[in-house]
């Protein structure tokens, strides 16, 4: 019976072998010599109306590679605009992103989309599962997009979902689940080929405060296995306590924690 | 590496994921509805280009069925059912030609048929030599040709039994003021523009030809049926024998073996006035080609066709735009996620192409019960070949992959960053 230790030897090649074509050297648990995130001057002017309003104004940051990054503030603060910036799904209006030391703004959408697919794992407020794929699937489609298939994909859902605790569950949709479960599929999901980066927007806002611990500090565990450095917008100070940094967003101005 | 190492493969997840089928199939009842839309417009599309071909095949079935190598027509001739008349010397002088084998005379002209229950029909009468060899009347279900030999009986198609209240053989009716027995029944002749057909001796649709629709019903009904005896009308007891002066409609001609019906043409045309010569493939696409381009109803059909196409692609894309729309938070994720656009049309196009598959088998089914109940019940003949079959496949893949292309511009203007709120 072919079993997933079989598999184990050839994985780390085949799971990485689209991401040649990016130019960047991301093997799993590799130390970086440069910063996950480097951001330079970043402006973002947004029009409203007659008016042009300053939404981001100068930011400069930087994150450590391994690091559980918080970035906390007030409603309309900014937060979640600089989060799709540092996602490339924004365009700054000036200033420069690097993310594991590449200038993401000099990238065309392709090339964006291709750096996201290999590097960024993203986990949403509100889980944004598939709804007719089982929590299994869920994880298999993102593999999938990444050119991973066969018993490989089937080894790395497995694993993931007995990491989450979600072995049992596979099998279930999205809506036999309980709002943490989700979550943890959510996070499974953005775990699937390990990228280096993990990019949460709000991710316990939806849940209840045990479980919203529960399910941050299954967060924090994973990335430190995987050596990935996690950036998460909330307003939730109950998991401060599970952040290696914190840096707070006001009037479009960023103020170390 | 995160895999467990000794973690058995686990066989009850299927992880070859097709997120358009899953997103299909995820609500039941609207996918039905979707797929009854689907139905539709194939049965639409079916329906129509079957009657189309099916018509114009119908409208030249005699002249197909014929053993005829050459028709000769008069020269006005517009089609089967309108030409003015020949006469039989004609056929006499056809058969001196060099070259011809065998001439044979045919009338097809229209008559009234009146029913046991004194309800009038229009029928056609096809008047042709009962011992010849080249005029076939459908395939024979009951009786025999030479039958036809007796004065005042008549064959008729299994599909018109019904309009004429004919039941059984020894039924009648009448034609004009004249008896009409059915001796025999025919199968595969009925043809939509022609309408019910009687086949009946030359002599007997002269007859019937000449004879007078009076409101006076010159026969008794018995208990067996018409009981039309010389004696209760004021009729001939047989038709009178043909003479050369007698109309005809057309003459068929056998060739010789081995000629060259060019030629053979060219020579019956010059021997026989105001005429000209066809050959049966010739005779056969003038007849559909009348129907098909100048007569309206082909190009009504037609048009039929044209609008299943169109309502299709509106029923197929309406349904597909809508399912993106309800999916266009997960389209979001997919882009945000690094999922290139190829990705997110391929989702959308198998969306389509399993829409259209499933659409056409029940739709398919559907018209094939429909086609079948019509020609065994009405004789109208909807015409679904194995080519056609394959060609609405493909009109409905078309359809469901056109009406693809507007869902797919919906998903290309999404933008990822919906995944993140403010």
């Amino acid at each position: 019976m072919t079993t997933c230790k079989a598999l184990e030897s050839n994985t780390s090649s085949m799971i990485h072998r689209d991401h040649s074509h990016i130019n960047l050297d991301h093997q799993p648990g590799l130390q970086l010599s440069q910063p996950a995130v480097k951001v330079e001057n970043v402006h973002l002017d947004v029009q409203s109306g007659q008016q042009y309003l300053s939404i981001l104004r100068g930011i400069n940051w930087i994150i450590q590679p391994g690091n559980i990054q918080l970035l906390m503030g007030p409603s309309g603060s900014g937060k979640t605009c600089l989060l799709t910036i540092l996602a490339g799904l924004l365009s700054p209006t000036r200033g420069k992103v690097y993310l594991l030391g590449q200038d993401i703004t000099l990238m065309n959408r392709t090339q964006l989309a291709q750096f996201r697919l290999h590097h960024i794992g993203f986990i949403f407020q509100d889980f944004n599962l598939f709804p007719a794929l089982t929590a299994a699937e869920n994880i298999a489609i993102a593999l999938q997009n990444k050119g991973v298939r066969g018993q490989l994909a089937q080894c790395e859902i497995q694993s993931l979902l007995e990491r989450v605790g979600l072995e049992q569950q596979g099998h279930l949709k999205p809506r036999h689940l309980s709002g943490g479960q989700k979550q943890r599929v959510a996070i499974a999901r953005a775990l699937a080929g390990s990228p280096q980066l993990i990019m949460a927007d709000e991710p316990t806002a939806a849940l209840d405060s045990r479980s919203g611990h529960l399910v941050m500090e299954l967060l924090r565990k994973l990335a430190k296995e995987n050596g990935a450095t996690v950036l998460m917008v909330t307003h939730d100070p109950r998991i401060l306590d599970l952040a290696d940094e914190v840096a707070h967003l006001e009037d479009g101005l960023l103020k170390a924690g | 590496m995160m895999i467990q190492t000794s973690t058995k493969l686990n066989s009850k997840f299927s992880f070859n994921v097709s997120l358009a089928r899953r997103n299909l199939l995820e609500d039941i009842p609207r996918f039905l509805v979707a797929q009854a839309g689907i139905m539709f417009a194939v049965s639409l599309v079916t329906i129509q280009t079957g009657l189309q071909k099916g018509f114009t095949l119908s409208a030249s079935k005699l002249i197909d069925q014929s053993r005829a190598d050459i028709w000769v027509t008069a020269k006005n001739q517009v089609h089967l059912g309108l030409t003015t008349p020949l006469n039989l010397q004609q056929k006499k002088d056809a058969e001196s030609v060099s070259g011809v084998r065998r001439a044979e005379g045919l009338i097809i002209q229209g008559a009234i048929w009146r029913t046991r229950g004194n309800s009038l029909s229009s029928v056609t009468l096809v008047g042709f030599d009962p011992n010849g060899t080249l005029f076939i009347p459908g395939t024979l279900q009951q009786g025999q040709l030479d039958t036809l030999t007796i004065p005042y009986t008549v064959f008729a198609d299994l599909g018109s039994l019904p309009t004429l209240s004919l039941r059984k053989l020894g039924d009648g009716g009448l034609v004009g003021s004249l008896p009409a027995k059915l001796v025999g029944v025919t199968e595969g002749s009925q043809s939509l523009v022609l309408g019910n057909l009687l086949f009946t001796s030359l002599e007997t649709a002269t007859a019937y030809s000449q004879s007078p629709v009076t409101t006076k019903l010159p026969c008794e009904y018995a208990v067996e049926g018409l009981d039309c005896q010389a004696e209760s009308g004021d009729y001939p007891l047989k038709p009178q024998p043909l003479t050369n002066e007698n109309n005809i409609n057309f003459i068929l001609i056998e060739s010789q073996p081995n000629q060259d019906l060019s030629d053979l043409r060219r020579r019956l045309e010059s021997v026989l006035p105001n005429t000209r010569a066809y050959t049966r493939e010739e005779m056969s696409q003038l007849t559909q080609s009348y129907w098909e381009k100048r007569s309206g109803i082909g190009y009504i059909l037609g048009l039929g066709a044209v609008v299943g196409v169109v309502v299709g692609v509106v029923i197929v894309g309406q349904i597909l735009y809508s399912s993106v729309s309800d999916h266009l938070k997960e389209f979001g994720t997919l882009k945000a996620m690094g999922a290139s656009d190829w990705v997110l049309y391929r989702v959308i196009l198998e969306q389509a192409l399993w829409m259209g598959g499933l659409g056409y088998i029940p739709g398919m089914v559907l018209c094939a019960i429909t086609a079948s109940w019509t020609t065994a019940t009405q004789g109208i003949l909807i015409l679904i070949t194995p080519a056609s079959a394959v060609t609405v496949l493909g009109i409905t893949l078309l359809m469901c992959f056109t009406s693809a292309v507007f869902a797919i511009q919906k998903v290309t203007r999404v933008d990822p960053a919906i995944v993140f709120k403010e």
